[in-house]
């Protein structure tokens, strides 16, 4: 079930009145069964895996814990990542690399007689297999006390709101929520309200606008004006960022209007001022995850500059491959891996010749944030393509400036359109972030009753009502 | 007032602004559309009479008014509209007649009749239907979920390009709306690549537009269908054109003028399918050398010109 389609509207009308109206166990079991059909409705053969990380993942937890032989304890650990890195590996990048062993063999002129599978990925693996990792490799650190309910377990790796597509949450933060009952609480329902309309403003009529002509540029990239291609890649930063944390706003909303607290995923990420901070704002639930259990235990910044830099390069590296088994999707995390590197290598310098030539604070600020953001958006342009090819076309175009005229610009209004909503979701961020907006929105009901009735209105006259998936399912 | 009373008292507040402020924002965009001088906007009001009415989709757009109007002297209306589709275009000329006097002439562009012609675009004269119980049915029917999304909501109505259009041309004319840039050279060598261009038309289609012909020619309208020009050597790449002008020629009675191949050279061309304002002028010279034009009987005659 995707949020922006009838079926979920019916799910949710159903789910959660039922949902309050149950306790205990019984509302438990709601979760959990709603989970599965949330899940299910997409294609119930999938829950198997669901079922077998879930059932792996419960017993190894608690076999790990009473364990106290070391050697036993790895073994333990290692039973679990073979079992989900096994199917995130299999369902995820088996084709993947099968395709890439035979194309390397083919430029060596041999002709292997290999063919893919053509397997089916199952949405949100990726999510739920690192977010059930989690919960092992805490208790393996002796983080995390195991969950002795197979049922509260269960429903922390399938919880409908965030399993498709996060946030990425872990078990230490999760599980000791299902000690409270969660009753109906009006002020915690409204206000989760007001972030999945947010969620969907952010997805149906930001996301949603920007994207025929994103689709449209980048799937053949040498046919427009070059003035076409820089507005592509511009509306495709806005339109991936408001699909995707439309998407954590909607997921965190509903977990809320139901008595749970989810960690913010993204914090207005086109502000930052160098590529650190981007990674602290933007899937803040992916990159933490990957810094703790990936970036640290590699030894982090502890073995020196060199060993530092490859740490970054690596934990970057898996972090592209992790959103899809694409090569495009590596160069994107050997992008970002870069820009970390070159950044902690010229910090100094940067600093240095802003000091030099006495530039103001805002100065330095605003060129900061430009840089990273114009990087950030080079780094897009492979995200967004599906091979080398179609990136380096939509790069070769830019650089050409061949076209680059207002008369050249196509769908003049879808264009204007997308640049007014950009404009208002700029505005909202900074006024936000100035004013403390949404604290407004959380302690006046007056103000809460306006967003909600200015939020139904710009869905309505901006929303693009054709149920197209997130960005992330795909992930 | 106790809690759960200041609950319901919310939950009713929020809905009486909610409904109203969707009701007061359409009524207001209503305004715009009703006073709008775009092409929609002036058929729904009785005042798009004219002499000379032109149909078709995006390629219809080439048939440039100034230049028409500058060149025969008689008055011009283009209902021409990106991806127009047949059967949207059939309800919209239907429409034209009930509301205003019948034209001297219909001249339409025949590659609507494709099947890449955007049936959704229909949608987005949600906001149209205020005017005519034709198109209201038309939605009904085809769109349900458009149409009774409009009801539900008339903002909704509002949510699409075909108003944002009305809101661009609300007080300054559309008759200059052409493309006004010149083929890049980079698409020019790419059309070397392209594969054979095929019209996918259907019987629906073909239907559609005997059905406007004959109650056009009823109303004393004379009616010329043509093909507008393509880039040269795109229109090589086109497979069935003759195939489409036939099954036309065969289910309308009417010749086809086809124009496919008439314009050579790039500069009159803003990319395969369209003629940018040059190429339109040396197209609509064309048109009314071939007499597919007609010219006022009286034009130029006051200015004491020759013809």
């Amino acid at each position: 079930m995707i949020f922006n389609s009838l079926p979920f509207l019916v799910f949710v009308a159903i789910f959660i009145p039922l949902y309050f109206a149950l306790k205990g166990r019984a509302r438990l079991l709601l979760a959990l069964a709603g989970s599965y059909l949330f899940y299910g409705w997409w294609d119930w053969r999938f829950l198997s895996l669901i079922a077998i990380s879930t059932l792996v993942d419960f017993w190894v937890g608690a076999a790990v814990y009473k364990e106290q032989d070391e050697k036993r304890r790895k073994r333990l650990l290692l039973l679990s990542m073979v079992v989900n890195l096994g199917f995130l590996g299999f369902f995820k990048y088996f084709d993947f690399f099968i395709a890439s062993f035979v194309e390397l063999l083919q430029s060596f002129g041999l002709q292997p007689s290999v063919s893919t599978l053509g397997i089916i990925l199952p949405v949100g693996i990726s999510f739920y297999t690192f977010q059930s990792m989690s919960y092992t490799i805490d208790i393996y650190r002796r983080k995390l006390e195991p969950e002795h309910d197979l049922v509260k377990f269960a429903t922390f790796v399938a919880f409908w709101p965030q399993l498709v597509a996060g946030p990425i949450v872990r078990a230490s933060d999760f599980l000791p929520q299902f000690r409270s009952d969660h009753p109906f609480e009006w002020d915690r329902f409204t206000k989760g309200s007001a972030q999945v309309l947010w969620g969907f403003f952010k997805k149906v009529a930001i996301a949603d606008s920007l994207a025929p002509i994103v689709d449209q540029c980048f799937s053949d990239p040498m046919s427009f004006g070059s003035v076409n291609l820089y507005i592509a890649v511009f509306f495709y930063s806005f339109q991936i960022y408001c699909d995707f944390s439309g998407y954590s706003d909607i997921a965190i909303g509903f977990a809320r209007m139901l008595g749970f607290d989810f960690p913010a995923n993204f914090r207005t990420p086109y502000f930052s001022k160098n590529f650190s901070e981007f990674w602290t704002r933007w899937h803040i639930s992916l990159s933490s995850w990957l810094r703790d259990y990936l970036y640290i235990p590699l030894g982090g910044n502890r073995h020196g500059t060199a060993k530092t830099y490859r740490n970054l390069m690596l934990t970057m590296l898996l972090g592209g491959l992790w959103h899809g088994a694409n090569w495009t999707f590596v160069f994107w995390g050997w992008l970002h891996g870069m820009y970390l590197v070159v950044q902690r290598l010229f910090s100094n310098v940067w600093t240095g010749t802003m000091r030099t030539l006495r530039a103001p604070g805002w100065l330095n600020a605003g060129l900061s944030i430009l840089l990273v953001y114009l990087f950030t958006n080079l780094a897009w342009v492979f995200f967004r393509s599906p091979d080398f090819a179609t990136a380096a076309a939509v790069l070769q175009n830019m650089a050409s400036l061949e076209g680059f005229t207002v008369a050249q610009i196509m769908n003049k209004f879808l264009v204007a359109k997308g640049v007014l909503l950009i404009g208002f979701l700029l505005l909202v961020e900074i006024s936000d972030f100035r004013f403390n907006y949404s604290q407004l929105v959380v302690r006046q009901p007056v103000f809460r009753l306006a967003s909600f009735a200015v939020l139904l209105w710009l869905i309505a006259f901006f929303g693009t009502f054709n149920s197209n998936a997130f960005i992330y399912f795909q992930f | 007032m106790n809690p759960g009373g200041k609950k319901i008292l919310w939950v009713f507040a929020f809905l009486v602004v909610t409904f109203t402020g969707d009701r007061i924002g359409g009524a207001l965009l209503e305004s715009i559309v009703s006073q709008s001088k775009f092409r929609f906007s002036r058929l729904y009001r009785g005042e798009a009479g004219c002499d000379l009415l032109f149909m078709g989709n995006s390629r219809g757009l080439i048939f440039y008014q100034p230049y028409i109007e500058e060149k025969t002297g008689l008055q011009t209306c283009n209902l021409s509209y990106n991806a127009m589709p047949m059967s949207l275009a059939t309800v919209l000329l239907e429409d034209y007649l009930d509301n205003n006097k019948a034209p001297r002439k219909l001249i339409l562009d025949i590659s609507m009749l494709d099947t890449r012609m955007d049936e959704n675009l229909s949608t987005g004269f949600n906001c149209y239907t205020p005017y005519s119980a034709r198109l209201r049915n038309f939605l009904k029917a085809r769109f349900p979920k458009a149409y009774y999304g409009g009801r539900v909501s008339h903002l909704y109505r509002y949510n699409n390009e075909v108003f944002q259009r009305a809101l661009f041309y609300w007080k300054k004319s559309d008759k200059d709306w052409l493309l006004d840039r010149v083929i890049t050279p980079t698409l020019q060598e790419r059309v070397k690549e392209e594969g054979p261009f095929l019209f996918n038309f259907t019987d629906e289609m073909l239907a559609d537009l005997k059905a406007v012909v004959d109650t056009y020619r009823e109303k004393g309208v004379e009616v010329a269908l043509v093909v507008n020009p393509y880039y040269p050597p795109f229109a090589k790449k086109i497979a069935n054109l003759d195939e489409l002008i036939a099954a036309i020629e065969k289910a309308t009675g009417l010749t086809v003028h086809n124009y496919a191949d008439s314009i050579a050279g790039t500069e009159g061309f803003g990319d395969y399918q369209h003629l940018n304002k040059t190429g339109s002028r040396q197209y609509l010279d064309l048109l009314i050398k071939d007499g597919i034009l007609p010219v006022s009987d009286s034009f130029g005659f006051s200015e004491g010109g020759e013809h």
